[in-house]
C-alpha cells in the first residue's frame, strides 16, 4: 500500500485527495482538502498553497507527511477570463420638455394642464387662466400654499404644481382645491416659464395613465400627427412612473441615443465576421456561433468595443507575464445588461436605465512552467511528484465516483472565471472551456443594482434574500416568515437583508426584496444557463445536447443555491439527466480532479502489475 | 415672497406654544411617529445650542412626517432630560413603534419599542451641527420606518472641533434641562401651535 496525493491546482481554489492506493490499484480513500490557490494557476508561485493543501489533507487523515510516497498534479493550463462592461444607450433631453423623476411621495392626485408661471409671477396672472406654479428653491411650503390659495381665490385656475423642495404633500394637504404636485425637481429654476404643460400624479400604488401614453400628450397638447411621432419618446421614457411634467417647448426634444459601441471582430479558424457591438448580447452570440472554434477576437480600434478588449489583453498579459500582442481570445461571452445613468439635460436628477453589453473573454495562455513546478514541490515536500493528465480526463474521472453516474457522462464545471465541459467518449475526453462564470454574475449584480461592492455582490450572489419587518421576525424570499428570541441587530431594521454564513448582512439601497432576486436570477441565467447549454452543445456528440446520457454539474458555483435547479430545468428539456454531483459519494461537487488523479494513476498501476505478472 | 424672506432672515419669526392636555397615551393608528420632546423644549428653552429657534425645529421634524403621509403626536417627558429614555418612551408609546426624541440643545434620536433602550435606528449626536434640512429629514425617515420602508439613514455629520467648542456650552445647557425634571411626573400629550410672529 502506497501513501499518494492528487492535488487540483484551479484558478481559484486548490484541492487534495489524500488516498492509499494498494498494489492491485485498490483505492481506499482518506480525506479530502480545501484551500486558496496561491497566484496564477500553473506557475511556481502555487508551491506554498499546494504544500498548505496537502498538509491539510494528511493532517485529516491523521497520516505522517513522512509516509507520503507520491503528489499528483493535473496539468494546469492557465485559463483566464477577463470581463468588461460598456453602455450603448443615453437618454438625452434637450430643453427640459419632462420631467420623469419618480418622487416617493408625490402630492395630490390626476391631470393638470396650463400655462408654467413662476411662483412669484402668480400674483400678475389673470383671473381665469389656467397656470401650471413652478415653486423654486426656498419658497416655504406654507407659503407657497398661501400664495396659490390666494390666487385660487382671485379665479386664476391654478391646475398643477411643480416643486423644489420635498414639500408636494406637505403643499397639497394645504390647498383649497386638490391639484398634482410633483416635487424634488432639482433644477426647478431651468423649467421653460409661460409655455403649456402638463402635470399627473397617480394614487398611490398606480402609476400615471395619460402622460404614459403618446395620444394621451398628443390630445392634452392638440398635436398633430407629425408631432407625435417626435413626442413618442416622452411617453415611453414615462411609462411606469407615479408623476410626471411634461412641459412643450418649440425645439424641446428627447432622445433615446445609440452610442456607437464600435464593431467586434470575430477570427474563426474558417472564417472571420464582424458585428456590432449596439446590436446587443444574441446577436454577438449567434455571429460566434457562425465562426466558431474562435482563434481571436478583435475590437475596432478607438471604440468602446476596442477600448474593452485592450483592457482585457492588458490584464491577461499582466497575470501571464505574456506580450499583449501574444495574448489569443479563445471565447468570448457577451450579455446584455443595464445600468442606472443620469439623464443627460433632466431637472430632477431622473435616471434611466441604460442598455449595456457586458463581455467576458477567455484566453488560453501557453503551458504553464509545469516542468519547474512540480520541481519546486519535489523540493518543498520531499515527496515525488508526478504530473498527471489532461485536466479534463481527470475532472470525468473523478466525476464518474459520484453514485448512480454511468457513460457515456459529460461534466459540467462552474468555476469562477470560465465554464469547462467534458465528454467522455470511446477515445478519450472532448473539452472545452469557455468565457463567463461566477465572477461575470457577481459584476452584472453590482452594475444593475448600482451597489459599487464587489463584495456584497458576490454575497446577494451566493445567500438568499430576507426583510427584517420587526426585531422579531423576517420575511424570507420566499414569503415565509422566520420569527427570533432575541432582538436583531438595529442596523438591520427595515432593511432588506442578505442571509450570509456570516451573519445577516443589510444591503443599503432603495430596491425591495423582488427587485434584487429578480436581478439576482436573472443574472445567473443569462450567465449559467447560457454557458451551460452552449457548452454542452459543444462538447455533445454531433453537436445534439440529446446524445448525452448523464451529466453532473462540477465546481464552486455547483454549490450554489439555485444555479444546479436552474442547469437541470434547462437541460431536463433535452432528455437528459442532470444534477450536481457528489464525487466518492462524500465530497459534493469539489474535489472531482483531485479524485480523478488518484484514480486514474491507481489504474495505471494495476495495468503495470498485470503486466508484470504475465507469465512469460 | 416677501415673507418667506422675513420666515428665514427674521429672528423670532415664528412662536410655539406647546399645551399639555392631559397624560400621554399609547397610540393605536399603526401610522403614526410620536415625537417626545426634554423636559424644558418649547418652555424654558426657545433655541437649540446654535439658536435655531425650537419652533422651526418642531415645525421641520412635524412637516418630514406629514409629507410621508403619517401622522405625528408630540409628548413631553418631564421624568427625564435623558435622550435615550425620551426617544425609547416615546417609541412605546407610539403606535406604530416609531419614535423621535429630542432635547433643547437639538440632539435627537430615532428610535423603536423594541430595541434596548441605549440601542436606537438613528442618533444625531453633534447638536451644534443638526440643521432645519437635517431636521426635516429626521421626520421623513422617522415616518418611512413607520411605513415599513428602508430609508437610507440621514447622513450624521461630524466635526472634531465641535466637541472642544461646544462642550462647555452643551454641559450647562444640560444642567439647566436636568433642573426641570420631575422624577415623578408622567408623559404629557401636547398640543402644537406654530404661529408666524408677526401674524399674531
Amino acid at each position: 500500500m502506497s501513501l499518494v496525493v492528487g492535488v487540483d491546482i484551479g484558478n481559484s481554489t486548490t484541492e487534495a485527495c489524500a488516498t492509499l492506493v494498494g498494489e492491485h490499484g485498490e483505492m481506499t480513500f482518506l480525506s479530502g482538502a480545501l484551500g486558496g490557490t496561491t497566484g496564477v494557476k500553473g506557475t511556481v508561485e502555487n508551491v506554498s498553497g499546494v504544500v498548505e493543501v496537502v498538509r491539510r489533507a494528511l493532517a485529516a487523515a491523521g497520516r505522517d507527511p513522512a509516509d507520503l510516497a507520491a503528489v499528483l498534479v493535473n496539468e494546469a493550463t492557465p485559463v483566464i477570463s477577463g470581463l468588461a462592461m460598456e453602455t450603448i444607450t443615453e437618454t438625452i433631453i434637450t430643453e427640459s420638455t419632462m420631467i420623469g423623476h419618480n418622487p416617493d411621495t408625490p402630492g395630490g392626485a390626476g391631470l393638470g394642464v396650463g400655462t408654467t408661471v413662476a411662483f412669484a409671477g402668480l400674483p400678475d396672472c389673470a383671473a381665469g387662466s389656467a397656470v401650471i406654479c413652478v415653486v423654486g428653491a426656498g419658497v416655504d411650503f406654507e407659503d407657497a400654499a398661501a400664495g396659490i390659495n390666494a390666487a385660487t381665490l382671485r379665479g386664476v385656475r391654478v391646475t398643477g404644481v411643480v416643486a423644489h423642495a420635498d414639500d408636494a404633500n406637505l403643499i397639497a394637504n394645504r390647498l383649497r382645491e386638490p391639484v398634482p404636485v410633483v416635487d424634488e425637481v432639482t433644477l426647478v429654476d431651468r423649467v421653460p416659464l409661460g409655455m403649456r404643460a402638463a402635470v399627473e400624479v397617480a394614487e398611490q400604488g398606480r402609476t400615471i395613465r395619460t402622460l404614459s401614453n403618446v395620444y394621451g400628450i398628443a390630445t392634452v397638447f392638440e398635436l398633430d400627427p407629425e408631432q407625435t411621432r417626435l413626442i413618442a419618446p416622452v411617453a415611453r421614457a414615462l411609462v411606469g412612473n407615479r408623476s410626471a411634467v411634461v412641459v412643450r417647448t418649440p425645439a424641446g426634444d428627447i432622445a433615446d441615443r445609440r452610442i456607437p459601441a464600435g464593431t467586434l471582430t470575430l477570427i474563426g479558424e474558417q472564417t472571420k465576421r464582424s458585428v456590432e457591438m449596439d446590436a446587443g448580447a444574441a446577436e454577438i452570440m449567434d455571429t460566434l456561433r457562425r465562426v466558431r472554434p474562435l482563434v481571436d477576437a478583435a475590437g475596432e480600434p478607438g471604440t468602446h468595443v476596442g477600448g474593452m478588449l485592450a483592457r482585457v489583453r492588458d490584464t491577461m498579459s499582466e497575470l501571464t507575464e505574456m506580450p499583449v500582442d501574444g495574448v489569443r481570445i479563445q471565447d468570448v461571452l457577451a450579455v446584455d445588461t443595464f445600468v442606472p445613468q443620469r439623464i443627460t439635460g433632466g431637472l430632477a436628477g431622473e435616471f434611466a436605465l441604460e442598455s449595456a453589453v457586458a463581455l467576458a473573454a477567455m484566453v488560453r495562455t501557453s503551458k504553464g512552467p509545469m516542468e519547474l513546478l512540480a520541481e519546486r514541490l519535489r523540493a518543498a515536500l520531499g515527496c515525488e511528484v508526478l504530473i498527471g493528465g489532461v485536466e479534463a480526463d481527470m475532472a470525468l474521472l473523478g466525476a464518474l465516483t459520484t453514485p448512480g453516474t454511468d457513460r457515456p457522462l459529460a461534466i459540467l464545471d462552474l468555476g469562477g472565471g470560465s465554464t469547462d465541459a467534458a465528454v467522455s467518449s470511446g477515445d478519450g475526453a472532448h473539452s472545452v472551456h469557455l468565457a463567463g462564470a461566477g465572477d461575470l454574475v457577481t459584476n452584472l449584480i453590482d452594475s444593475e443594482l448600482g451597489l459599487d461592492n464587489l463584495e456584497l455582490a458576490e454575497e446577494i450572489k451566493k445567500f438568499p434574500l430576507a426583510k427584517a419587518e420587526s426585531f422579531f421576525h423576517i420575511r424570507m424570499e420566499d414569503g415565509t416568515a422566520r420569527f427570533f428570541q432575541e432582538p436583531l441587530p438595529a442596523d438591520a431594521f427595515a432593511r432588506v437583508l442578505v442571509l450570509t454564513d456570516a451573519g445577516m448582512h443589510p444591503i443599503p439601497t432603495r430596491h425591495g426584496v423582488e427587485k434584487i432576486r429578480e436581478v439576482r436570477r436573472s443574472a445567473k441565467h443569462r450567465v449559467f444557463v447560457v454557458n451551460a447549454l452552449r457548452a454542452l452543445e459543444q462538447v455533445a456528440p454531433g453537436g445534439d445536447i440529446r446524445h448525452l446520457g448523464f451529466v453532473v454539474v462540477l465546481g464552486g458555483s455547483a454549490l450554489d443555491f439555485e444555479i444546479p435547479d436552474m442547469i437541470s430545468e434547462a437541460v431536463a428539456a433535452f432528455g437528459v439527466v442532470s444534477g450536481t454531483g457528489n464525487v466518492r459519494g462524500t465530497e459534493g461537487p469539489r474535489n472531482a480532479v483531485a479524485t480523478g488523479l488518484v484514480v486514474s494513476h491507481a489504474a495505471a498501476r494495476a495495468v503495470m502489475e498485470r503486466a508484470l505478472h504475465i507469465p512469460r | 415672497m416677501a415673507d418667506t424672506v422675513a420666515a428665514r432672515d427674521g429672528a423670532a419669526s415664528r412662536t410655539l406654544s406647546l399645551v399639555e392636555k392631559g397624560p400621554a397615551l399609547p397610540g393605536r393608528r399603526s401610522d403614526e411617529v410620536v415625537i417626545g420632546v426634554s423636559p424644558a423644549f418649547g418652555a424654558f428653552f426657545s433655541r437649540t445650542i446654535v439658536d435655531i429657534p425650537h419652533a422651526d425645529v418642531l415645525r421641520e421634524l412635524l412637516a418630514g412626517v406629514e409629507e410621508q403621509g403619517v401622522q405625528a403626536r408630540v409628548i413631553r417627558l418631564r421624568s427625564s432630560a435623558d435622550l435615550a429614555v425620551i426617544a425609547h418612551t416615546a417609541a412605546k408609546l407610539s403606535g406604530s413603534g416609531i419614535g423621535i426624541g429630542i432635547l433643547s440643545r437639538g440632539t435627537t434620536m430615532i428610535h423603536q419599542k423594541d430595541l434596548l433602550r441605549l440601542s436606537n435606528l438613528e442618533l444625531f449626536p453633534q447638536a451644534p451641527l443638526m440643521d432645519l434640512e437635517t431636521f426635516r429629514r429626521i421626520g421623513r425617515n422617522a415616518a418611512r420606518y413607520a411605513k415599513g420602508e428602508s430609508p437610507e439613514p440621514v447622513p450624521s455629520r461630524n466635526d472634531y472641533m465641535a466637541r472642544p467648542r461646544w462642550q462647555a456650552k452643551a454641559a450647562l445647557l444640560h444642567i439647566k434641562e436636568t433642573g426641570f425634571v420631575q422624577p415623578d411626573a408622567g408623559p404629557v400629550e401636547l398640543d402644537v401651535l406654530i404661529r408666524l410672529a408677526d401674524a399674531g
